[in-house]
C-alpha cells in the first residue's frame, strides 16, 4: 500500500511515515501543495493523508485536484480546525475522510486502512487463500492455524499479491506499492523478498512465478 | 439567545407609538396645520368684524309706515320725539333715514344678528378646521410612513445582520440623500467590521494550527515509540529529546502570541529610554551568531531618549534584530541605527537577504505570515515576528515604515516619539557611522519611493535617506528602491 503523506511540519510528517512505515506501508513525504500534487500526477496512491494548512498550494486546493483527476486515491484530511464546519467543509470538497489534530497515531493508521479497503472495493479486511489467511488490521498472517511472522515488507507483497486475487502483478506494480522513496531498491529487492516469503510460507508454494512478468498467488494451496 | 433578546425588546419599544418618529411626525403635521388654521381663523374673524364696522350699511332695513299724525303737521312734533327715541338708541347700529315725505326709516344692523353671523362663522370654519386637521394628521401619517420606509427597511436588514452572515449589506437604493448616505455609511462600517472579523477568524485559525501541530508531533512521537516494540533506550532518549524540542518551540510561540497581545493591548507604563542604550544591550546576543554566519554587522547608535515601555521596546528590539539575522543570506550584512532628530528617535534596521516583493510587504506585517518559499521542509520562525513589531509600534504611536532593501531584504524604521528629557536640537548631528561607506552614500531621489500604504507621503529630502545597504559601492549604483509601506499609528 502506497502513502502520500502531505504536512508542513517536518517532524511530525517524519514521525508519522515512520509509524506508517513499520505498518508496512510504503511512505512518501512532502511539505508542500504543489510537491503533493507532483507526486500524484507521477504515482497512484492509494491513501494521500493531506494537511489543510501547508504552503504552495492549499490543501483544499490540493484535494479538488485529487478529485478531478478522478482516480481512486483516498484523501485523508489532517486539519487543527475541528469544528463542526471546518470538518463538513472539508468532507464537503471531497475527502473521504478527516481527522482533527490533535490525533492519536493508532487512529490514523486504521483510518489510513479503511481508506484504502474502500479505494479497492471488494476485498474483505481478511484476505485468504486456501489456508493461508491475512488479517490486514491487525497484521497477522497464518497458515493452517500456525502464525507465520512477515517484516513489514513481506507482509506488504504478500497483501499486495493477495489482493490482486490471482491476477499477475509485475515486479515493477510491486515495487511501486510496497516501496517508497525513502528506500532505494535495487533491481532483484522484489525477487529477494518473494523468495524470502516464499521460505516463510512453506510448502505447497502459493506464490508463482509468471516469467518474465512478475507474480502471482496461485498454486494448490 | 440574549441578542435576541435585545432585538424583541428594542422592536417592542420600536412599536410603542408615542415613541416613533412617525406618530411624532403625524402629530407634529396635525399639530401645525391645526395652529395655522386657528391663527388664519383668528385673522379672519378679527378682519371681518373690522370690515363690518367700517362698511357702509347694507343688511336689514325696517322701514315704518308713514307716520300720520293727527294735527301737528308732520315733522314738527314727532321727529323731536323720534329724535329723542332714536338718539336713545346706539347710533352704531342704527341709521335714520327721513324720506322729504316725512316717512323715516330705521335701518338696525342688529348687534345679536351681526353676533349670530360671526358665530356661525367660527362655528363652521372651526368644524372645517377639525376636519382639515384630521384629513392632514392621516395624509402625514402616510407620508411619513413613506419617508421613514427607507428608515425600517434598515432596520428590518441591519437586525438580520450578524456574526454568520456580515457580508451582507443594507445596500439601499433611491436617491442620493441623507437615508441613502446613512444606509452607505452602515454598509461601510460593515464592512470594515468583516474584515475586522476575517482578520480575526484568520488568526485564530492560524494560531490553532501553529499550536496543535507540534502538540500533534509531540503526542505523535511518544505513540510512535511507546508502540514500538524493538524500541531500545537509545530510541526513547532521541524521541525524548524531540519531545522536548517540540515543546521548546510551542513555549516560543506562545510567548510571541503573548507578546503580540501585549503590544495590541496597548502600554501600562511609559518611561523615558535611551534607546541606544538599548541596542547596544540587545546586539551582544546576536553578534556571535551574526560572524558564525558571516554577516557584517554595522551599527551606528546615537543617544537619544524616547518614551516607551521598556519590555516591549526590547522586543520590538530583539524581533528587528532577529529577523534581519535568520533573513539573510551568507556573506551578507546587518545595518543597525539609532538616530534622533525632528522630535523622534529612530531606529533602523536593515538586511541583506532574499528580495522580498514590495506587495508582500502589508501582508508580512499580519501574522503567521511568512515570505512563501522559506518554508519548505524547514521552518523558519512562526512569522509572528513583523506582527508584533507592528503592535508595539502601533501601541507606541511610532510610525513603521517598512520597505525592500535595495539589494533584497529588508528596511524597517520605527520612529518613536522623543522624551521630554530629549533636546530635539541636535537634528541627528550626533550619527557616527561605524562602516565608512554608508555615511557617503548618496540620497533617494523622491520620485524613486513609491507608496504601496495607503498613505503615501510625497518624499521631501527629511523623509528619505541614502541607501541603508547597497553591494559594493553605494554611489556608483541605482538605487532601486521600489516601495515603501507607511504605517501610522492612527491605522492601526
Amino acid at each position: 500500500m502506497r502513502v502520500l503523506v502531505v504536512e508542513d511540519h517536518p517532524r511530525l510528517a517524519a514521525t508519522v511515515a515512520t509509524v506508517l512505515r513499520r505498518e508496512g506501508m510504503a511512505v512518501d513525504v512532502v511539505f508542500d501543495g504543489r510537491e503533493a500534487l507532483d507526486r500524484a500526477a507521477l504515482i497512484t496512491y492509494d491513501v494521500v493523508v493531506l494537511d489543510r494548512d501547508i504552503p504552495g498550494v492549499h490543501g483544499d486546493e490540493v484535494c479538488r485536484s485529487l478529485i478531478a483527476t478522478g482516480s481512486r486515491t483516498g484523501v485523508l484530511m489532517l486539519t487543527a480546525a475541528g469544528t463542526l464546519e471546518d470538518r463538513v467543509e472539508g468532507l464537503g470538497i471531497g475527502a473521504d475522510d478527516y481527522l482533527s489534530k490533535p490525533f492519536h497515531i493508532a487512529e490514523l493508521v486504521a483510518r489510513i486502512r479503511a481508506l484504502a479497503r474502500r479505494s479497492a472495493p471488494g476485498l474483505p479486511p481478511i484476505l485468504a487463500h486456501g489456508d493461508l489467511v491475512l488479517d490486514s488490521a491487525r497484521r497477522v498472517v497464518s497458515r493452517g492455524g500456525r502464525s507465520i511472522s512477515l517484516s513489514p515488507k513481506e507482509f506488504a507483497v504478500l497483501e499486495l499479491l493477495l489482493s490482486a486475487q490471482g491476477a499477475v502483478l509485475s515486479t515493477e506494480q510491486i515495487l511501486q506499492r510496497a516501496w517508497d522513496d525513502a528506500t532505494d531498491p535495487f533491481t532483484n529487492t522484489v525477487r529477494m523478498t518473494v523468495s524470502r516469503l516464499r521460505a516463510k510460507l512453506g510448502d505447497p508454494p502459493v506464490v508463482e512465478t509468471v516469467a518474465p512478468v512478475g507474480y502471482r498467488i496461485g498454486g494448490t494451496a | 439567545m440574549s441578542r435576541m433578546a435585545a432585538a424583541g425588546g428594542l422592536a417592542g419599544r420600536v412599536r410603542h407609538p408615542q415613541t416613533t418618529v412617525r406618530w411624532r411626525l403625524t402629530l407634529l403635521y396635525g399639530a401645525l396645520f391645526l395652529v395655522s388654521g386657528a391663527v388664519l381663523l383668528t385673522v379672519t374673524y378679527v378682519l371681518v368684524e373690522h370690515a363690518a364696522a367700517s362698511r357702509p350699511p347694507g343688511g336689514l332695513s325696517v322701514k315704518s309706515a308713514p307716520v300720520q299724525t293727527a294735527s301737528p303737521p308732520p315733522g314738527r312734533v314727532l321727529p323731536d320725539r323720534l329724535n329723542q327715541a332714536l338718539s336713545q338708541l346706539p347710533r352704531r347700529i342704527t341709521q335714520v333715514l327721513r324720506s322729504p315725505d316725512g316717512q323715516v326709516a330705521i335701518r338696525i344692523v342688529g348687534a345679536k344678528q351681526r353676533l349670530a353671523d360671526l358665530h356661525q362663522l367660527i362655528v363652521e370654519s372651526s368644524i372645517a378646521l377639525a376636519i382639515m386637521a384630521l384629513i392632514s394628521a392621516a395624509l402625514g401619517w402616510l407620508v411619513a410612513g413613506r419617508v421613514l420606509r427607507p428608515l425600517r427597511t434598515m432596520t428590518v436588514a441591519a437586525q438580520q445582520i450578524s456574526e454568520a452572515n456580515l457580508h451582507e449589506r443594507l445596500a439601499l437604493e433611491g436617491p442620493r440623500d441623507e437615508l441613502r448616505q446613512l444606509a452607505d455609511t452602515i454598509d461601510r462600517l460593515l464592512a470594515r467590521l468583516e474584515a475586522a472579523f476575517n482578520a480575526q477568524r484568520r488568526f485564530v485559525a492560524n494560531a490553532s494550527h501553529e499550536l496543535r501541530t507540534p502538540l500533534t508531533a509531540a503526542r505523535a512521537l511518544l505513540e510512535m515509540v511507546l508502540t514500538d516494540p524493538r524500541a531500545t533506550l537509545e530510541t526513547f532518549r532521541t524521541t525524548c529529546r524531540q519531545v522536548l524540542e517540540e515543546s521548546e518551540e510551542q513555549e516560543q510561540l506562545i510567548e510571541a502570541l503573548l507578546a503580540l497581545a501585549q503590544g495590541e493591548r496597548g502600554i501600562d507604563r511609559r518611561a523615558s529610554l535611551d534607546l541606544s542604550v538599548l541596542v547596544a544591550e540587545a546586539l551582544p546576543a546576536y553578534t556571535a551568531n551574526a560572524a558564525e554566519r558571516g554577516l557584517a554587522l554595522e551599527t551606528s547608535l546615537a543617544p537619544v531618549r524616547v518614551s516607551g515601555d521598556r519590555r516591549l521596546v526590547e522586543r520590538l528590539v530583539a524581533n528587528l534584530l532577529e529577523n534581519a539575522l535568520r533573513h539573510n543570506v551568507p556573506g551578507g550584512r546587518i545595518a543597525v541605527r539609532v538616530s534622533g532628530r525632528g522630535g523622534e528617535g529612530e531606529l533602523l534596521v536593515a538586511n541583506t537577504g532574499p528580495a522580498v516583493p514590495a506587495e508582500a510587504i502589508e501582508r508580512l506585517l499580519q501574522p503567521f505570515q511568512r515570505l512563501g518559499d522559506d518554508r519548505v521542509g524547514q521552518r523558519e520562525g512562526f512569522g509572528l515576528g513583523l506582527s508584533i513589531v507592528a503592535a508595539i509600534a502601533g501601541a507606541h504611536d511610532a510610525p513603521l515604515h517598512v520597505q525592500p532593501g535595495a539589494d533584497g531584504g529588508l528596511e524597517v524604521r520605527v520612529q518613536f516619539p522623543v522624551s521630554a528629557e530629549q533636546s530635539v536640537a541636535d537634528g541627528g548631528s550626533g550619527e557616527r557611522w561605524a562602516g565608512e561607506e554608508w555615511a557617503q552614500g548618496s540620497r533617494v531621489p523622491a520620485h524613486a519611493q513609491r507608496a504601496v500604504g495607503a498613505d503615501l507621503q510625497p518624499g521631501s529630502d527629511d523623509d528619505v535617506d541614502g541607501p541603508i545597504l547597497t553591494g559594493g559601492d553605494p554611489a556608483d549604483r541605482p538605487l532601486d528602491v521600489t516601495g515603501d509601506v507607511e504605517r501610522a499609528p492612527q491605522q492601526r
